[in-house]
């Protein structure tokens, strides 16, 4: 189903290729039934913050599978050391622990033994999403970085809306008083008589 | 002013500084003027040009008002700039996951290197040239992994990339509050 740009003057939002740009539209009406943008400047800040939240969900999920993603080594590494005696390397259990490691996925047996193990050391398996996290946390920080920047972004926008909202609505205030005071009046009466004049 | 044993010590010292020395390091300095273009200004293609003056007028409603128009102006091209480094954020992310990194895999880093290739070629000592690795193997075959990976790969790219971005928002707020002053 092609995407409906309602607003073909403001630039398209870019998805990724395995993104839903289903998706995308319905977070964006989402927005807009909440915010109901007046005008283009105020259609440009809801599709800001719409691009910027769709970003924060995509980082959000990559952070989640680069924790998950270094469950394996993760795992494997706790079980060298778990599993390694005195006097032995980390060479003579390496192989076990691998073994260990892969099976924990798929084979309940393995769950089992490695949360034994584990146990011996009153460890369980938040020792494992400790040690993924810590093996990646290079990474989990600029992703972090990126997402303060970002929520902070979103923040500013919905900030700004509000703003640019109480601003005009001020003026319009100023302008209405103007007219009921009569001073407004005279300057249409002014710009009635230069037309006629000019004429 | 300078007197003529500065001047002469400024010449000595200059002469010092030839810039790098290494391969790595000559390599890294040619790349100096390259970055990404987002510095550019967004009028600089005629299409966007276009687009950009249909942005300002739709912002500026239909007043000749040089101020408004001006404010109008810098509001589009800011949303236009923000909207470029999103596509560029974008590109980013799915050339990594097409390529597995961003530059082409190279198999040697420097001058030295190829050179010491060549000779080992020469001398029977290895009978060809390692293939370099290629970085698409090395993605994850199956989603969301392979573009977790691939947002991983980039992410020093998309930190510079969300500095020009947020730069861009200030920009735009500032105008877009610029204009709302001048607007009634």
């Amino acid at each position: 189903m092609p995407r409906i740009n309602k607003l073909t003057l403001l630039p398209k939002v870019p998805l990724l290729i395995t993104e839903s740009a289903d998706e995308f539209d319905a977070l964006r009406d989402a927005f807009e039934r909440e915010i109901k943008p007046r005008g283009i400047v105020e259609q440009m800040y809801v599709r800001d913050i719409s691009s910027i939240v769709w970003e924060i969900l995509r980082l959000r999920r990559c952070k989640v599978v680069i924790i998950n993603a270094a469950f394996r080594s993760a795992l494997q590494e706790l079980l060298v050391q778990v599993l390694r005696q005195p006097g032995q390397s980390r060479y003579d259990v390496e192989h076990d622990a691998q073994a260990l490691a892969l099976a924990w996925f798929t084979d309940q047996e393995a769950k089992k033994q490695v949360s034994e193990i584990l146990s011996q050391f009153k460890l369980d398996e938040f020792a494992i999403e400790a040690q993924a996290i810590r093996s990646s946390s290079a990474d989990l920080e600029l992703l972090d970085r990126l997402l303060t920047s970002l929520e902070s972004r979103r923040d500013k926008a919905l900030g700004c809306v509000a703003e640019y909202r109480a601003s005009l609505a001020h003026q319009l205030r100023e302008s209405a008083d103007r007219f009921v005071d009569g001073k407004g009046l005279h300057r249409l009466e002014d710009a009635a008589s230069k037309r006629s004049t000019a004429a | 002013m300078a007197s003529e044993r500065q001047i002469a010590a400024n010449r000595r010292n200059a002469r010092k500084s030839t810039g790098p020395r290494s391969g790595a390091g000559r390599k890294r300095a040619s790349r100096n003027a390259y970055r990404h273009g987002l510095t550019l200004s967004v009028a600089s293609s005629a299409a966007v040009a276009k687009q950009l003056d249909k942005l300002v007028r739709k912002i500026a409603g239909d007043t000749d008002d040089p101020i408004i128009l001006e404010r109008a102006r810098e509001t589009a091209q800011a949303e236009l700039d923000l909207a470029r480094v999103r596509r560029a954020k974008v590109a980013l992310i799915e050339r990594a996951s097409a390529f597995g990194e961003l530059d082409p895999p190279q198999l040697f880093g420097t001058v030295t290197q190829i050179i010491r290739a060549i000779h080992a070629l020469e001398r029977g000592r290895i009978s060809s040239l390692p293939e370099p690795i290629n970085s698409s193997a090395t993605m994850p075959p199956q989603e969301p992994y392979r573009l977790a990976e691939a947002v991983r790969r980039v992410l020093p790219e998309l930190r510079k990339l969300d500095r020009y971005e947020h730069r861009a928002a200030v920009r735009r707020d500032q105008a877009v509050r610029a204009l709302s002053v001048e607007s009634v």
